[in-house]
């Protein structure tokens, strides 16, 4: 298992976000997380990169509700769950986050090697660079362009990229299709695929359940904080309750 | 008339400059609202003070000797005294305004309250059009301009640059692209002090040395950054120098009205609070942290 999540529970200001979560990634896969809004699907990718831990030391500092994280997260046989957020990148797992998140006010470029933030060899990034383009070919026309300018599906194109500038092993994404049109939506799946076969291992959260079911291996359907299923999209579309109730298929 | 106008405001809007975007550096990246900022602009000047006038040294050594000394006086004030209050805002805001009279304090204690002066580094002056300039003003100027351009191409071109940018628009993001949060807002300060002392160093000879020399500059930086929009180096810029001009015009046009200066300068930032809070180029903060 390249990720093995083991009795994951996260608590804010004592409101339950992950309930015992166990969920497994394996090195190739590309793994959807599905389940309806406020299931807790962005929490377990937050807690996964480290950014949940982050929110605990700031709530430490300040006067904001406690935080509380329990369980273990596996990366590459490694434990990481007490890894600060910005090392956990250089062991090859990285987060491209809800939102998109570009930096809005510098060039697509700046954005793309602000991925590449921790290589500081020049003609590596350099060729990093040219691989991401060569996948994203829009970014390249408008490699000079300040990001805040650009279209929703080409910011998500740009926090994919940034994201793959890190050379990750494990890339996890969160709502990709998120108020972009149908034909963008596709194309970002499209795109999301084409990662996968370059063998970067792929966690995708979704909320679009039947472009994910596609093209993933492995689900897990995530309600309330907890995992209720887990499965090929076969098995799960086989449950009838599961299939009504969590994916409205 | 004219040109006195534009010298005038050239000068005091780089001045302006030189503190507004050291105050929203920090803010930008860290969110901290350092009302100390101008407080190391007068211990660097006391400490040139003390440098060129007790010791002896020479005015180039002595500059360069304030802003190393102030930039680890900035550094070890914020390790241990803001670092560990900095995700709690309004503990931040007393403790850097209990800083600055902190500092206040310690240079009247040392120094007494008289006013000092440092001579200028080069004499002499020359005229055009019947207006004096003097070299001290061509040369204050001159280094500010290379300053802020040896800044700029720090934030555009190096690495440090590209972690403070991603920091100051995305704390998150920036953990999540391996920047190491801590590390990057402790250069930050650095440069930021260091901006302040720099300011101190080619403010010296034009000013008055004495404690209470922070206070006024505080407020009409403090002007420029609301105008610019928080945050914003561009705005800190630009507002710096439409301030700096206004404050020329307030000088030079209205006979007297010399002492109307700082109330214009409140007045411009009340005026852009209530029609634009955001100021000329502020950010809309959606979700911090």
């Amino acid at each position: 298992m390249l990720l093995e999540v083991l009795h994951m529970s996260v608590f804010y200001d004592k409101a339950m976000l992950l309930n015992d979560v166990n969920l497994g990634v394996d090195e190739g896969e590309l793994v959807s997380l599905v389940g309806p809004n406020g299931a807790g699907k962005s929490t377990l990718l937050r807690a996964i990169t480290g950014l949940v831990a982050r929110d605990r030391e700031i709530s430490k500092r300040s006067t904001g509700g406690e935080v509380i994280l329990k369980g273990k997260i596996r990366f590459a046989g490694e434990e990481i769950q007490g890894v600060p957020a910005y090392q956990i990148v250089k062991r090859g797992l990285v987060h491209c986050p809800e939102r998109r998140r570009p930096f809005r006010e510098m060039a697509v470029r700046d954005n793309l090697l602000a991925g590449a933030y921790l290589k500081r060899d020049r003609v590596a990034k350099a060729s990093d660079l040219e691989k991401v383009y060569t996948l994203f070919p829009v970014l390249k026309g408008r490699s000079s362009q300040v990001a805040g300018t650009l279209s929703g599906g080409e910011q998500q194109m740009l926090a994919i990229g940034r994201a793959l500038m890190t050379e990750p092993k494990l890339l996890c994404i969160d709502e990709p299709s998120t108020g972009l049109a149908p034909i963008l939506r596709k194309e970002v799946f499209t795109k999301i695929k084409e990662v996968s076969l370059l063998g970067i291992t792929v966690l995708l959260v979704e909320q679009e359940v039947s472009a994910v079911f596609e093209m993933a291996s492995r689900n897990y359907v995530l309600s309330s904080g907890r995992i209720i299923a887990e499965g090929t999209a076969e098995s799960l579309l086989k449950d009838e309750v599961i299939r009504k109730t969590y994916l409205g298929l | 008339m004219l040109l006195d106008i534009v010298v005038s405001g050239l000068i005091s809007g780089s001045m302006f400059a030189l503190l507004a975007i050291g105050f929203s550096l920090i803010f930008g990246v860290a969110r901290i609202v350092n009302i100390a900022h101008t407080a190391f602009y007068m211990v660097a000047a006391y400490c040139i003070f003390f440098f060129t006038q007790r010791m002896g040294l020479g005015s180039i050594i002595s500059m360069l000797l304030a802003i190393v000394m102030v930039i680890c006086l900035g550094l070890l004030t914020y390790r241990f005294f803001i670092e560990p209050i900095r995700e709690h805002e309004a503990a931040v805001l007393i403790g850097t305004i209990a800083l600055a009279i902190a500092m206040q304090e310690v240079m009247l204690l040392i120094f007494t309250g008289d006013f000092l002066s440092v001579p200028s580094l080069v004499g002499g002056f020359f005229s055009i059009m019947n207006v004096k300039i003097f070299y001290q003003q061509l040369l204050t100027f001159g280094a500010v301009v290379a300053v802020l351009l040896a800044l700029w191409l720090m934030l555009m071109k190096t690495r440090l640059g590209l972690a403070i940018r991603c920091m100051a628009e995305d704390r998150e993001v920036a953990n999540l692209m391996g920047i190491n949060e801590r590390l990057v807002a402790m250069a930050t300060m650095g440069i930021s002090v260091g901006l302040a002392a720099f300011t101190g160093a080619v403010v010296v000879p034009l000013t008055i040395v004495n404690p209470f020399m922070w206070m006024e500059p505080l407020i009409i930086m403090m002007a420029v950054v609301v105008l610019g929009g928080l945050g914003s180096l561009k705005g800190s810029f630009l507002g710096a120098y439409i301030l700096g001009f206004t404050e020329a015009l307030v000088v030079f046009l209205i006979p007297k009205g010399a002492f109307l200066k700082g109330s214009v300068a409140l007045s411009i930032m009340i005026l852009v609070l209530i029609l634009r809070p955001e100021g000329l180029f502020g950010i809309a903060f959606e979700e911090e942290r």
